[in-house]
């Protein structure tokens, strides 16, 4: 775009000398846009800092402390803060089972997001086919789910999951397969068709979105060099549309490192879900069961830091062709 | 759109400034400083207290507080009691401040709350008074020191539910002791049902079990918390549960969730070692096996033996920041004495009473057709008449319960003995002890 202006812009004034004024009046047309732009971004701002940075800030300050307690048998006696270095995040990185939920959001990951990305690319590319019939009806049909809040999601599933209310449960035993969703080596992938019924419907929107914005003429040009519907997908579509992949990819990593309401949700119903399924669950298992707010702040610290890492990792890995399209 | 480096810089060092100035704000806010210091009600003033409670009906006697006490309104806040998050709300309005000033408080987490100075000390405020309306060891779970903490409402002592028309059916005697009710699960097992789910996470029905078989997880010798949780009464009990679950002879699901219920409603699982307070769960849950329950004492581990133990019961404790310590203390008793209170308490199925009057046993078979016309009440009072009084709580115990949860998870996917399972939730409670800052030494 930025292109295109300036192209158009170049015949205005060819050769011309630029009038003296100009200079100064840009100055301060450029200052009073400063102007209004600030007072726009400032709501956002404010918002913005009372809501994130402002926690960040007090979960780095609350990681960095601990509570010591005096008086007999440490009851009734006075209780306060002491600087505790990092201690904290020493506690969290020697609790095995903090750890392990990392090792089991990773493999939930892994499997997971390359599964619910290729179903949400193949139904955008289905939907945005020259042969698709009632778009509209199954876009939404696709996208309904994640109008559904996760925890309402967890519950509706569970109801699907449990013997003995479970009617996927008696069919698969009446089918002479014993099935049980809920046991130790399955509940992970119980969640992960959670998760993917959920979102595949949310990425293949922005898939589409992606795919809307791809000149027709790019379309035209391809369909007269005689590419079938296959060949203009694999050629001109997914190239066009990597952006989109690349940023929700991003968006279900760090969705993946943050999975929560579905093993709580799941947890009564549940007994292979530990305090420590997940590294959120855990650290939400530390702050409001185990009382230990400054450890939780610890371990939320970590589980961020460990997004962000794998966030830009990723984003290194598919390297920086990604940017120009964004 | 064009920027200007100044003005983006000049934003952002606004928004430092911003947020720096709300990290100071969140570090003023858990400083000792309070302004809700505790006030006494002029005569005529009128005042309003908030209580958080799950109690099923708790609304009714509340109402009736309200009614006659215009000047002392009681405000009920529902709370879910759903995996202890009644409590983690808690702990959190603790934390922030903001705390209401009456809340439902179980047994076995009133030290928890001390450790975080939750609690209001009712002594100075002369409940040690009222201590005689209560049965003295339910009075004495909220005793720590010179301090009073609470005022008990219900206790839940335990005993055994059976199907009975199913063991009728199947030729299968109440069990009486422990080895009798091994007997019989391999009996129910036989008929293709089950007697039983062994919770892995429910650390409070072992804690019960454990209980009676003469635990004593925790002690005090001076300023020192001696804790035992892995000690000889409680490896029976454990090494008895993995016997049963390595035979499969009990299932491993949750309890008191859908597949449970539905369990219970068809019949699949054909008893429940419960609690006192179990009736309304059943009736509530699985109304269509009417008539066909009967309780039972809690089986023994020798033939004979009168050794009985609680899960569940609880208390009503004023918090810390309550703006009116004496009028909430003087509603908390009032709500757990008063007989016209009871009465409507009962109706909701609260439990069995704290108190020593204004009821008669049989006021609490509220639900009797559901038992066949039985007088199952007598059974619970013969058990908390006999329930082990010296066993004390200690701190962190709803830690302890989801360490007993994951440990016995762990076992149960691995099949390491419930033994260990033990051995490593005694070293991880010694550790989260020191952690808190207390002194602790094991019992082993």
């Amino acid at each position: 775009m930025s292109r295109d202006t300036l192209s158009r812009a170049a015949p205005v004034a060819p050769g011309r000398p630029a009038p003296r004024r100009r200079p100064r009046r840009a100055t301060r047309t450029e200052a009073r846009n400063a102007r209004a732009a600030a007072c726009f971004v400032l709501p956002f701002l404010a918002v913005f800092c009372l809501c994130f940075l402002a926690p960040i800030v007090y979960a780095l300050h609350q990681s960095l402390y601990t509570t010591e307690r005096t008086g007999p048998l440490g009851l009734g006696g006075r209780e306060h803060e002491a600087f505790a270095g990092l201690a904290n995040y020493a506690q969290a990185l020697s609790d095995g089972r903090f750890l392990a939920g990392f090792g089991r959001v990773l493999l939930f990951g892994a499997v997971q997001i390359p599964l619910m990305l290729v179903l949400a690319t193949a139904l955008a590319l289905l939907l945005e086919s020259a042969g698709a019939r009632a778009v509209t009806f199954f876009r939404s049909a696709f996208f309904l789910p994640y109008g559904v809040p996760g925890v309402i999601a967890s519950i509706l599933w569970g109801f699907l999951y449990v013997p003995g209310i479970s009617p996927l449960v008696k069919i698969a035993g009446a089918l002479g397969w014993d099935v049980d969703f809920l046991s130790r080596g399955s509940v992970l992938w119980a969640i992960a068709n959670i998760v993917v019924w959920q979102f595949t419907g949310y990425n293949m929107l922005v898939l589409i979105a992606q795919l809307k914005a791809v000149p027709g003429e790019l379309y035209e040009a391809a369909r007269i060099d005689g590419a079938n519907a296959w060949q203009v997908a694999r050629h001109i579509k997914l190239p066009l549309i990597r952006p989109a992949l690349v940023l929700t990819t991003v968006f279900s990593i760090i969705g993946t490192l943050q999975l929560f309401a579905e093993p709580m949700v799941l947890r009564p119903l549940a007994s292979s879900i530990d305090s420590g399924f997940t590294p959120n669950l855990h650290a939400y298992s530390e702050a409001f069961v185990g009382n230990n707010q400054h450890v939780a702040a610890a371990e939320a610290v970590l589980l961020a830091l460990v997004a962000c890492g794998l966030s830009f990792g990723f984003l290194r890995l598919v390297g920086g062709r990604a940017k120009d399209r964004g | 759109m064009t920027s200007n480096p100044m003005h983006r810089r000049t934003v952002l060092g606004g928004a430092a400034a911003l947020a720096a100035g709300f990290a100071l704000a969140g570090c003023g806010d858990s400083g000792d400083g309070d302004g809700r210091a505790p006030r006494e009600r002029k005569k005529g003033q009128k005042i309003n207290l908030t209580f958080w409670s799950w109690v099923p009906g708790i609304d009714k006697p509340v109402d009736l507080w309200n009614r006659k006490n215009p000047e002392v309104q009681v405000k009920v806040e529902k709370v879910s009691a759903v995996n202890g998050e009644q409590y983690a709300k808690m702990h959190a309005a603790v934390k922030a401040g903001n705390p209401p000033d009456l809340g439902q408080i179980e047994f076995p987490v009133i030290p928890s709350f001390l450790l975080d100075n939750g609690l209001l000390d009712l002594a100075p405020l002369g409940a040690a008074r009222h201590k005689d309306k209560f049965f003295g060891w339910q009075w004495q779970q909220s005793v720590f020191g010179k301090g009073i903490y609470a005022v008990p409402q219900a206790s839940g002592p335990m005993g055994l539910f059976v199907r009975q028309d199913l063991f009728d059916e199947w030729g299968v005697r109440t069990p009486t002791t422990w080895d009798e009710y091994e007997a019989a699960a391999k009996a129910v097992r036989r008929k293709g049902a089950w007697i039983e789910t062994f919770a892995p996470t429910n650390g409070n029905r072992f804690s019960g079990l454990a209980w009676q078989a003469g635990a004593k997880w925790y002690a005090n010798h001076g300023d020192t918390w001696i804790v035992h949780i892995d000690d000889e009464p409680t490896r029976r009990v454990a090494d008895y549960w993995e016997s049963l679950v390595k035979q499969k002879l009990v299932k491993t699901i949750p309890d008191r969730q859908n597949a449970w219920y539905k369990d219970l409603q068809t019949g699949a699982i054909a008893a429940w070692v419960g609690a006192s307070w179990g009736d309304a769960l059943l009736v509530g849950n699985a109304p269509g096996t009417k008539g066909r329950w009967r309780a039972a004492p809690l089986p023994q581990w020798q033939a004979g033996g009168k050794d009985f133990a609680n899960w569940g019961g609880s208390t009503t404790a004023v918090f810390a920041k309550a703006s009116y310590p004496k009028d909430a203390l003087d509603f908390a008793v009032w709500l757990n004495t008063d007989p016209e209170s009871i009465a409507l308490l009962i109706d909701g199925g609260y439990g069995f009473p704290s108190a020593k009057k204004g009821y008669s046993t049989a006021d609490l078979d509220v639900d009797k057709a559901f038992f066949g016309g039985q007088a199952y009440s007598k059974i619970f009072a013969d058990a908390g008449a006999h329930v082990d009084t010296s066993w004390q709580w200690g701190p962190g115990v709803d830690t302890l319960y989801q360490r007993l949860g994951d440990a016995f998870t762990d076992a149960l996917a691995d099949g390491s003995s419930f033994r260990s399972a033990l051995t490593k939730v005694q070293g991880q409670t010694l550790a989260d002890l020191k952690g808190k800052g207390l002194k602790v030494e094991s019992g082993g």
